[in-house]
């Protein structure tokens, strides 16, 4: 009856009509709303505010001086007075800081040997020793950042004051021979923040999408007492199915894409080095290779809610298939290959370097062309799955008047 | 009228069949088949929590990437800057794949992504440095890119710093200090680093310790809410209060704690994958490490169905369970330190198990401590285990009124 209907009508009028009663029923739905609105609003300002201190400061350490020297004293001074670490107090011996760091009061301990002026001034060299601990990369960094400045400065001051005492002729070494300068680029201040939420951004809009299609997806295939979202309707083609509700996913899109792809950034003074327009047409293959993504999903969803069982837990393998983490480069191949296989991993690479390391879309055309392939291929295979598995499935459990 | 005939035939089927199959063994029993047939607990039972023990273990195998592509900028092209290069080439870390003739040639490839970081030697270097005229280094690391980034700042600034170290000896004895031993004069102090528990700064133990317990967690609270919540919307939650003579506590337990079992053989295997399989540091007792694997599935458990408890609807409570099972992976403070986080958004990383989970990781199997350091973190499971307590009279009410919302 409805194919007989069909005929008689432009496809024009079939899409119009699928958007408009696609767009009802989602509005309809308040899990898909949430999916759609509530998470990509919210929830980068839930997690970009908990990095947003950007970097670890003033890390608690103790020290064991064994020397007890003015030398010793001033060292513990400058390590003190980095940005990095915080002297939290003295301790006797190596045992008594050892259960400091078990009460977690500190995180690294510095040993000074006996006798750290006297060598100083005889011109040998002094070993310290940092003992830290592992559970966190950050409390590390930060302490071989400090310790290794305080170090290199006051050893420069060791090494000028004993060149003056005891070399026959001025040589002036206090000066640098030879200055080395350090630039980091794109994340400038090295925030964690700003290193970690770009990318972040991107895989929030892929999984935003797909949970929502997923429900969808699953929505259409629940019993008809449960029923809100509404499969039973006269529908057109396949492909014109899918376009129309590609539309209607894009439309209520729109907002959430430039808001996590311009403002979230802006808010959090993340780096934003890119040319905007650019950006959002990078997103527009990324976007659609999501959705169609998810019409494939949607053929193994027999549920609303069982794409949060299965899909909600990927983000974690998404984040490190992105690279962002570990390079891809250094990944297994197979692991390589099977995040060339999701939009996140393209989206993610575009994205950070447009938007932190100021590339051109040009600059990133791997990434661009990458993504309108995805979108291609997983388009066709949404077509074929929807017609060959989804449709007569649905058909099987509502009856034949279902799309 | 048909509709309510309906009802009195299904009400007189289940009183019924109450009284026949009321044995808590029975009900058990046959959650237990249930879950057999549907893919969906298989998936996130086995499947995910397998995969992803096999994905980031091998992924990050090597420890720390190697061989990071960089690029050298040499506008000098003299012996000295050669040098440089060579011992730059020589380095492990770094893989000089570009030569680039300008910054703004090195900066594009690093656009592109070709390259994590470049090396410039500046013109007339040479000579500059002989005449003493203090010529700059300046090497550049893309942020953007945390691990290969820090990783190769190291190696630049070592190399920079031995170059720089040749230079002062060879002014040193010029001026006549061979007869003395300058090698010291470089670096009077020195500092040794001795990284407590990971010697080798591998980058899988970090990850992995933390990642894995956490992401299990989050498919715990997840098939905890569903399991849950299928039973109201499935229309079998009056049924089940009935046979457990409307004991809440007992249909929980039926439901639950053949997951719960599961689970624990989950999170043993996963314990022997990590610290025996793969040889992460295990430098404490096994005993207290797994005792403290098996207080974690109970304390999520409960976790989940306190959550479940707070929002009684399906797709709320496995929107609330998802959206603090992934806040875990930040909130618990496995790569940004809480002390460091804004105080309002620290505390929220003490109500989380992984949390209780990851310190006595930390304290037991890394630090290897006594167990008296983490008295506290199993106290802390057993309250989470409590809280279900509070909320049974709310899962109760849901469970009879037997409303799905969708």
């Amino acid at each position: 009856m409805y194919k007989e209907r069909n005929k008689k009508i432009s496809w024009l009028r079939q899409v119009c009509e699928t958007y408009v009663r696609e767009l009802r029923n989602i509005f309809k739905d308040e899990g898909i709303m949430i999916f759609f609105f509530l998470l990509p609003l919210a929830y980068p300002i839930v997690y970009s505010l908990i990095y947003n201190p950007e970097v670890v400061r003033d890390v608690p350490m103790v020290v064991i001086d064994n020397d007890r020297t003015a030398l010793s004293r001033e060292f513990v001074r400058r390590l003190d007075a980095t940005q990095d670490i915080r002297i939290k107090g003295y301790a006797a011996e190596l045992g008594e800081a050892r259960r400091a760091m078990a009460g977690r009061d500190c995180f690294g301990i510095m040993e000074i040997p006996d006798g750290f002026q006297k060598r100083a001034g005889r011109l040998e060299q002094n070993n310290v020793i940092l003992y830290t601990d592992m559970t966190l990369m950050l409390r590390y960094k930060a302490f071989l950042m400090g310790a290794t400045d305080v170090s290199q400065e006051m050893g420069a001051e060791i090494q000028a004051k004993a060149l003056d005492s005891d070399l026959p002729v001025d040589v002036n070494l206090d000066g640098d021979p030879l200055p080395i300068h350090n630039v980091a680029l794109g994340n400038t201040t090295s925030g964690f923040d700003s290193f970690v939420m770009p990318g972040i951004l991107m895989l929030i809009l892929q999984q935003c999408i797909i949970l929502a299609v997923g429900m969808a997806g699953g929505a259409m295939r629940e019993p008809r007492r449960l029923l809100r979202y509404n499969p039973i309707n006269e529908a057109p083609s396949v492909v014109l199915t899918l376009i129309s509700k590609t539309l209607v996913y894009c439309t209520i899109m729109a907002v959430p894409i430039l808001y996590l792809s311009h403002y979230v950034p802006l808010m959090f003074a993340f780096p934003m080095a890119g040319d905007s327009i650019e950006i959002l047409l990078l997103l527009v293959p990324m976007v659609l290779a999501s959705i169609f993504l998810g019409f494939c999903i949607q053929s193994v969803v027999t549920e609303r809610e069982t794409i949060f069982v299965f899909w909600v837990i990927t983000s974690v393998i998404f984040l490190f298939l992105s690279g962002l983490t570990w390079p891809r480069y250094a990944m297994p191949d197979v692991w390589r290959w099977l995040g060339d296989i999701f939009p996140g991993t393209w989206g993610v690479e575009g994205f950070i370097r447009m938007n932190t390391n100021g590339a051109s879309l040009s600059q990133v055309s791997a990434c661009y062309y990458a993504l309108w392939i995805l979108t291609g291929v997983y388009f066709t295979l949404a077509c074929v799955l929807h017609r060959f598995v989804i449709r007569p499935r649905i058909r099987r459990e509502h009856g034949e008047c279902a799309i | 009228m048909r509709k309510t005939f309906a009802i009195e035939m299904s009400d007189n089927q289940s009183n019924k069949e109450a009284k026949r199959s009321n044995s808590l063994w029975r009900l058990m029993k046959e959650c237990v088949l249930e879950m057999l047939h549907r893919p969906i607990y298989w998936v996130g039972f086995f499947a995910l929590p397998l995969f992803l023990f096999l994905f980031l273990a091998s992924l990050m195998e090597s420890g720390l990437p190697e061989k990071i592509p960089a690029a050298i900028v040499d506008k000098d092209g003299t012996a000295t800057s050669r040098e440089i290069t060579q011992s730059l080439n020589g380095m492990q870390m770094v893989n000089l794949t570009m030569t680039c003739n300008s910054y703004t040639e090195a900066r594009h490839a690093m656009q592109e992504g070709k390259i994590y970081g470049f090396f410039v030697i500046p013109e007339n270097f040479e000579s500059e440095l002989l005449s003493m005229r203090k010529p700059v280094i300046t090497f550049y690391t893309n942020m953007t890119y945390y691990v290969p980034a820090a990783l190769l700042f190291k190696t630049f600034k070592t190399t920079a710093l031995y170059a720089k170290a040749g230079i002062a000896v060879n002014v040193l004895e010029y001026a006549g200090a061979g007869s003395m031993n300058v090698a010291p004069l470089l670096n009077p102090i020195n500092v040794a680093t001795r990284p407590i528990g990971n010697p080798g700064l591998n980058y899988a133990i970090y990850l992995c310790n933390s990642f894995i317990p956490c992401a299990l967690q989050l498919m715990i609270l997840l098939v905890t809410a569903f399991t849950l919540g299928e039973e109201v919307k499935r229309g079998r939650s009056r049924r089940l209060l009935e046979r457990t003579d409307g004991s809440i506590l007992t249909a929980l337990f039926a439901k639950l704690f053949p997951q719960t079992i599961i689970w624990i053989i989950v999170v043993v295997f996963m314990e022997s994958w990590l610290y025996k399989w793969n040889g992460y540091p295990m430098n404490g007792s096994w005993g207290w490490l797994t005792l403290s694997e098996i207080m974690f599935v109970f304390a999520s458990q409960a976790f989940g169905v306190f959550l479940y408890g707070c929002l009684p609807s399906l797709r709320l409570s496995l929107s609330a369970c998802a959206l603090l099972g992934i806040l875990s992976f930040s909130l618990a403070a496995f790569s940004f330190p809480e002390q460091s986080m804004y105080p309002a958004l620290s505390i929220f990383s003490w109500v989380v198990p992984i949390r209780y989970n990851f310190l006595i990781y930390s304290d037991q199997a890394l630090n290897g401590l006594h167990i008296y350091y983490s008295r506290i973190w199993f106290a802390a499971y057993c309250v989470f285990m409590l809280l279900p307590f509070t909320m049974l009279w709310r899962i109760k009410r849901s469970y009879s009124n037997g409303i799905y919302v969708p």
